[in-house]
């Protein structure tokens, strides 16, 4: 048997179960790379079961809010509002994306895409 | 000797007179004997043309709308006429007469289930094209309005292709969707998903068991079912109170409404459908049709599992019992089934070594339910989760350039894994090819360049490696 793609399997609990038929977040603070940090010392009782695979994704340490939609397998958006929540209850705080890192010299770029194209 | 003519006259005369009156006395009784016969005839011929028209008035219609056999038929309306030829006849056009209706009503219901059958498929095939278009759709846009109108679309057409399903499944279908194992949490929830008022249902206890792959949909499907009728039969300012608990030897989702309960004939009726002790008669559902029971009974005759409906909830309206046996039932593994089959085994040893992996705190008790696993059924779990007791992986389940190893292919999304596995062995190469030629530009400089990232950056820098 083949095994159905993960979006057909996603189409068991639907968006709207998920957020309780919200679509706005409670804050308009998150982007896709906005990093989010769980406190360790909030109570995961009486969350919903998306939250508290949220709230256990993150207690591994920061992710930015796709990496929790992707992990979570929601819409980005969906994951926002959930988001919202946790940081409105305490669970959750947010912090800005870390600025990039000091990117490479052209020539080193150029280097490499040759180094590529030979290779591939 | 003149004189003896009168005498003899008078004689003759007598003895015909005598002859005349006896004759006439018989003949009257042979005339009443007559009218006696002839009207005992007309009467049995008055009752037997009675008996035609009470046939063709009363008997066969009541042949042709008796629903099932158990009503008792109207007999002869003359019982002087049981036991005669003609009787025999009538009860022989009877006979055929009921063979025929028979038929006629089985073909009738074949072709009316074939008909709403392949319609159904259609339906059910669209509303699934349409719920990927709706998902994709979501994913697509960030704004909340949008969502919020998609939301709205989604809800429609899940609503719609359960109607779709149900239909089916009555007309001798399958559900249609072939699901991984998921948990029963999941399970009530995704039935919980395709009613109309999805918000007024509370899902308390989370039972730590799944539900095995095949019987995902159905008992979704009956569930969804049970849920609608609860939802329906109560007012919309009471909630619907859903509890999963675990017994001896399975699982029980128990559903109490506050509603206005049913009575004991419907009690009667929907115990009939859910047993599977009334059969199934498509053109006969009511109007509206009443798909609800017939369909939760055929499922669960099928499935092997069981609903109970006969008990009142403790909020006055009705508690349903679905109870799944252990063969329908299976343990998914600590991690739960959503993150072994993705995490490959080399990367759980990475990330144990990993500095930033500290351990988990909250074993996790696998009941959070949350989107169903992706991953490819059974086989996976086993090799992923045990080892090392890291109750996580999720991060390196879905981002996009995982999901290579040798162990644990994705055949499921082999199209667009694909690309992301190619596009990960070239960030990958690109990654170290800048690293080399760092290195070798400045020869004392840190080989990892720029400023640290943040902890949990790093492997995900390592990850690009294998694949380069």
């Amino acid at each position: 048997m083949t095994p159905p793609a993960p979006r057909h399997e996603r189409g068991l609990v639907r968006p709207y179960v998920v957020t309780d038929g919200r679509s706005h977040p409670t804050r308009n603070t998150f982007d896709l790379v906005t990093l989010v940090m769980a406190h360790e010392d909030r109570p995961l009782g009486g969350l919903s079961p998306e939250k508290r695979r949220l709230m256990e994704l993150c207690l591994g340490g920061a992710l930015s809010v796709a990496e929790i939609a992707g992990h979570l397998m929601l819409p980005v958006s969906v994951t926002k509002v959930l988001l919202g929540d946790l940081v409105d209850s305490g669970h959750l705080s947010t912090r800005a994306p870390i600025p990039s890192a000091q990117l490479p010299e052209a020539q080193i770029l150029q280097e490499v895409l040759d180094g590529l194209r030979a290779r591939l | 000797m003149s004189h003896h003519i009168p005498e003899v006259v008078i004689w003759c005369l007598a003895i015909a007179l005598t002859v005349a009156v006896v004759l006439l006395m018989r003949q009257r009784t042979i005339t009443t004997g007559v009218r006696r016969r002839a009207d005992q005839l007309e009467d049995g011929l008055r009752a037997r043309d009675e008996e035609i028209g009470h046939l063709v008035r009363v008997r066969l219609p009541a042949v042709a709308d008796s629903a099932d056999q158990s009503v008792p038929l109207p007999g002869l309306l003359d019982e002087r006429l049981a036991g005669t030829v003609f009787a025999q006849g009538m009860q022989s056009v009877m006979e055929l007469f009921t063979r025929a209706v028979d038929k006629a009503q089985a073909r009738a219901d074949q072709s009316a289930k074939a008909a709403l059958k392949a319609s159904m498929r259609s339906l059910q095939g669209l509303a699934h094209e349409q719920q990927l278009a709706i998902s994709d759709m979501q994913d697509r846009h960030d704004n909340p309005d949008v969502l919020r109108d998609l939301l709205e679309i989604d809800h429609a057409n899940s609503q719609f292709g359960r109607r779709a399903q149900a239909i089916a499944v009555l007309c001798g279908s399958w559900p249609g969707r072939q699901r991984v194992a998921s948990p029963l949490t999941d399970v009530v929830r995704g039935a919980t998903s395709r009613i109309r008022d999805y918000r007024r249902v509370r899902v308390h206890s989370q039972a730590d068991v799944a539900v095995v792959s095949r019987a995902v949909e159905p008992v979704v499907l009956a569930v969804a079912e049970l849920l609608d009728n609860a939802a329906r039969h109560s007012q919309p300012n009471t909630t619907v109170e859903v509890s999963l608990q675990p017994v001896h030897n399975g699982a029980c989702i128990v559903i109490d409404d506050a509603g206005v309960g049913m009575d004991g004939q419907e009690v009667q009726q929907a115990v009939a459908f859910l047993t599977g002790r009334r059969t199934v008669d498509v053109s006969r559902l009511g109007d509206p049709p009443q798909f609800g029971f017939p369909v939760i009974g055929v499922l669960a005759a099928r499935y092997g599992f069981s609903v109970s409906v006969d008990t009142r909830s403790p909020y006055g309206g009705v508690r349903t019992v679905v109870f799944l046996p252990s063969s329908l039932l299976t343990q998914l593994d600590v991690d739960g089934p959503d993150t072994t089959p993705l995490a490959p085994p080399s990367r759980q040893s990475t990330r144990s070594q990993r500095p930033g992996g500290r351990p988990h705190p909250r074993p996790v008790e696998r009941t959070h339910p949350g989107p169903v696993p992706p991953a490819p059924d059974a086989p996976p779990p086993v090799t992923g989760s045990t080892a090392g007791g890291l109750p996580k992986r999720r991060r390196r389940q879905p981002a996009a350039g995982h999901g290579r190893t040798p162990s644990a292919p994705l055949p499921a999304e082999a199209p667009q894994e694909r690309t992301a596995e190619e596009t990960a062995r070239r960030m990958g190469a690109f990654a170290r090819g800048t690293r080399n030629g760092r290195a070798d530009r400045h020869q004392g400089l840190d080989r990892h360049e720029g400023p640290a990232r943040h902890p949990d950056r790093a492997p995900g820098e390592d990850e690009g490696n294998p694949y380069a």
